[in-house]
């Protein structure tokens, strides 16, 4: 018989597994029975007690055995559209161990048909039930999952290897065996608990009903060495019992167990082993000290080089490493960039991501060999702000740039080289040692500066980074004219004036 | 010597690393499969010890001899404890019993330096290599890294580990240098480096073997130098920035026997080490920058946390009307938190958000009083003082709550 049929003639709806109720509750729906006219119940509660199979019991329609035959109606409504977080939050609600469980998750199904969505909200009064029941299974299930203790068993004794009893609070042993499934693979294990219990033997589930209590009875020397860990990781200084009592309650100590030592570390934490937090069978064995001289102690590292040393402005605190320039000794052509950036501050190599890949495409254009070009930066140290968990670059300022030349004239003055081209405009104001220079008006225009032609050309983030594929193109093409007339200007002797 | 009394000292000397969070792994199981051990990204702890650390790996050293003479730790080279060490198979045996008795979510393997940073590495490595493949192990790996080992080292140790790590040990450079002689910040970075572009490198090549999937985190030394929370920070916001790391640990500096005169003989305040992972959390979780939670030098309030330290510093941002400001503030607002913001945004889809919601919705309502305005409600505190404000919300002296939850993401 239908579940509307049996309230309509005043008998109540007999469900026991979460499937049942949503059979009979979608029953109810579509015949527009609202909640006040609708009593729930149990069907096996005496089974159960006396060992029936919780959990692979024949979900029977609801109610069919129980009830006489009486004709169906007609249905009202269209079955309801649940969605699929609403229909998660009732089937976990329905492990909860509350005796109105099957009426209130049809209330809230109910209020949820009728319109009033708000009731999946943990702001409405039912919603804050819900997710409170919700909450409550899935602490229990986490639980379970966390204070378990296995035993093992003698290999003789044949399977299960381990053996636990536990003390859910809710229904939550399907899923909690599930857990254990995937945790132990072939292993074989029992979890037994006061209303029912699961064996598997390494390939399948059974369910063996409930059963008497007898895992605590079994010698284990393992647990002897989880005990001795336990004792061991706990540091006496911090003595803190509460949150420790927060997270396990009480009820859950009793098959713990730890918690039989508990109480004589915390009272010997507070004697005195909290001064140091050593603990006292350590502290009396016999200690001893390393007999071996500093020097020998000392890794064998690359020495630092001088420039990783730089303390001439604040940006190596927050840089990984300096980054100093690369590329041939005697290069007739260096680029100078701003400063390093991301992935160059990681890898110590000037011009490595992106804006380096975009050089290569620009020397390849132009037809120069990068290989035959000095590349460097005018900080040496990457400048960035935190984005999140990114950084972000950010411009050196003057300060930054001027403490930075020292290092900048030290490789002109090894390299020489005959041009030097400014990508940006922090490289040219770094090397033409002034504010007062933008970009804009130097582009194209070479200028003699102490001995070197300064070409001025833009950065290679700049071309990655502006917006239009026009306004790309055009960067791109201005950067290769760029190295093109710094290619040319080799050939012309700097300290020459021009015709 | 016996197992026991290896395992009594081992472990007891690795009890300093605050790292033991086993989240982050990516799912795994034994259904059907041969070995043991499953993960599902979360994590769970399994004990809780009385100073409320939770247990969730088997965090132990491979040994406590130490070559180097860092002067905050109890294993160093002059320091007169009793010595052990585990050989690998040990360590095995140790991490698959535990594991099988549902003690443990894994194994937290550190060690002391012994011979060279490169043979230190090694053995590191083996352990987790014979529990991988030898016996079929997909619990939880956390290997702490050598930071002189060779990188093809640290590359294979992340084959095999969920997570590396390398400890910072002590917020700058100078403190490094004088509390950790053999220990270098450079070398630090650069093996923090190595890892992030190693990660980087799967991300980009996903097919690629894998690679310390639950990330790197590391650990800073509270109090046994001078540095203070603004220094701590500021350090933690660069290394997050640098690395990607998934944690900063705080570990409270702890006395240790026949302690050098280099560190303090007190520990500083355990609530320090608290506000540091408060403030941490919201770095990484809330959008704040170490800047706007520690305009100033010096240390995190002991007696309010540092978003309501920052709520009060910054006033006119608030009242702010719950039924208009972005998801964003919403959280920044004492009292809620990222998931009550969303809630609040969810529920404005639906209707105007009123006082009696945010009762329901478990905020702390005192302390989000002064700050906020709903569709029937308005503070009557807003001229009060800030000074007022503070003394009504601040914490009432107590003993420290370390908030595990905290410790675990």
């Amino acid at each position: 018989m239908t579940a509307d049929a049996l309230v309509r003639t005043g008998q109540p709806v007999l469900v026991e597994t979460f499937a049942e109720w949503r059979e009979a509750a979608r029953e109810l729906l579509v015949h527009g029975i609202p909640p006040d006219q609708v009593t729930w119940g149990a069907p096996h509660m005496g089974d159960l007690l006396a060992g029936g199979d919780l959990f692979t019991g024949a979900p029977a329609a609801a109610g069919a055995p129980h009830n006489p035959s009486i004709p169906p109606t007609e249905p009202l409504h269209p079955a309801p559209h649940i969605p699929r977080s609403l229909m998660e939050m009732l089937q976990s609600a329905a492990c909860c161990r509350v005796p109105d469980r099957w009426a209130f998750l049809y209330r809230v199904i109910w209020r949820w048909q009728q319109g009033e969505h708000d009731v999946q909200s943990p702001a409405d009064e039912d919603g804050a039930r819900l997710h409170a029941m919700v909450k409550a299974v899935h602490r229990e299930e986490h639980d379970m999952h966390a204070y378990i203790r296995f035993r093992e068993r003698p290999e003789e004794a044949g399977p299960p290897r381990f053996v636990a009893w536990y003390e859910p609070r809710h229904d939550v042993l399907p899923q909690v065996a599930e857990h254990f499934i995937s945790r132990m693979g072939k292993v074989s294990w029992m979890i037994a608990t006061p209303e029912a219990s699961v064996l598997w033997d390494g390939q399948t589930l059974h369910n063996t009903g409930p059963l008497v209590r007898d895992a605590a009875d079994l010698e284990d020397t393992g647990e002897a060495l989880w005990l001795t860990y336990y004792r061991s990781v706990f540091n006496p200084a911090r003595l803190n019992t509460n949150v420790m009592h927060q997270h396990i309650q009480s009820d859950r100590w009793k098959n713990l167990p730890e918690a039989k030592i508990v109480p004589h570390m915390v009272s010997e934490a507070a004697l005195g082993a909290r001064k140091v937090g050593q603990y006292e069978a350590v502290g009396q064995r016999k200690g001893t000290t390393i007999p071996i001289a500093p020097e020998d102690a000392q890794p064998e590292r690359q020495q630092p080089s001088k420039l990783d040393e730089c303390r001439r402005c604040e940006l190596w605190q927050f840089a990984t490493q300096a980054v100093g320039g690369e590329g041939p000794r005697r290069a007739k052509i260096m680029f100078v960039g701003e400063q390093p950036g991301d992935q160059e501050d990681l890898a110590g190599q000037p011009f490595v991501g992106p804006a380096g890949k975009l050089l290569d495409r620009v020397c390849e254009a132009a037809g120069v060999d990068r290989d035959t070009i000095y590349v460097t930066n005018a900080v040496k140290h990457f400048k960035w702000e935190p984005r999140g968990k990114r950084r972000l670059h950010k411009t050196p300022v003057q300060r930054e740039i001027e403490a930075c030349h020292y290092w900048l004239d030290k490789e002109l003055a090894s390299v020489k080289p005959t041009v030097i081209v400014a990508l940006g405009a922090t490289a040219l104001k770094s090397v033409l040692r002034t504010a007062n220079v933008t970009l804009k008006n130097s582009l194209g225009k070479p200028l003699r500066h102490e001995g070197h032609w300064v070409v001025t050309t833009y950065h290679p983030s700049y071309v990655l980074r502006v917006p239009g594929e026009e306004a790309k193109r055009e960067a791109f093409n201005t950067m290769v004219e760029g190295l093109k007339l710094a290619h040319e200007l080799l050939e012309r002797p700097v300290d020459v004036p021009d015709a | 010597m016996e197992l026991k009394d290896k395992l009594e000292i081992l472990a007891d000397a690795a009890k300093y690393d605050a790292s033991c969070a086993s989240s982050g792994a990516p799912r795994r199981d034994s259904v059907d499969k041969d070995g043991l051990g499953a993960t599902n990204g979360m994590g769970i702890c399994h004990s809780y010890t009385p100073d409320g650390r939770c247990v969730s790996l088997l965090k132990i050293l491979l040994t406590n001899f130490c070559v180097y003479d860092c002067q905050y730790c109890v294993n160093r080279r002059t320091s007169n404890v009793p010595r052990a060490r585990f050989s690998v198979d040990e360590v095995v045996k140790l991490t698959r019993d535990f594991y099988l008795r549902n003690y443990i979510d894994g194994l937290f393997l550190s060690s002391g330096i012994i011979q060279s940073s490169d043979y230190t590495m090694e053995q590191l490595v083996e352990v987790a290599r014979r529990l991988r493949e030898e016996h079929q192990f997909r619990g939880y790996i956390h290997l702490k890294t050598i930071p002189d080992a060779d990188p093809r080292l640290i590359e294979l140790a992340g084959r095999y580990a969920d997570r590396l790590s390398v400890n910072i040990e002590l917020p700058t450079q100078d403190s490094v240098t004088k509390l950790a002689p053999e220990k270098n910040v450079h070398t630090i970075k650069l093996a923090m480096g190595s890892i992030r572009t190693k990660l980087d490198e799967k991300d980009d090549h996903p097919k690629a073997p894998t690679f310390a999937p639950a990330g790197q985190s590391t650990q800073m030394i509270v109090g046994a130098d001078a540095s203070d929370d603004q220094t701590i920070l500021n350090t933690a916001q660069t290394l997050y920035g640098s690395y990607k790391l998934k944690r900063v640990y705080y570990s409270a500096f702890s006395p240790i026997p026949q302690s050098p005169s280099s560190v303090p003989s007190a520990p500083p305040p355990l609530l320090r080490e608290h506000r540091l992972y408060q403030a941490d959390f919201l770095l990484r979780g809330y959008g704040f920058t170490a800047k706007e939670l520690m305009p100033q030098a010096g240390n995190l309030a002991l007696d309010i946390d540092p978003k309501l330290g920052w709520a009060l510093a910054n006033r006119d941002h608030f009242p702010l009307d719950l039924n208009r400001a972005d998801e964003s503030m919403i959280a920044r607002v004492p009292g809620i938190g990222l998931r009550t913001a969303k809630r609040l945004i969810d529920l404005r889809r639906l209707r105007r958000i009123r006082w009696e919601d945010l009762s329901r919705l478990r905020c702390s309502l005192k302390k989000l009083a002064p700050f906020v305005i709903t569709a029937d409600y308005r503070p009557a505190q807003g001229a009060a003082s800030t000074d007022l404000l503070r003394r009504n919300l601040a914490d009432a002296p107590q003993q420290m709550n370390l908030w595990p939850e905290l410790q675990a993401a």
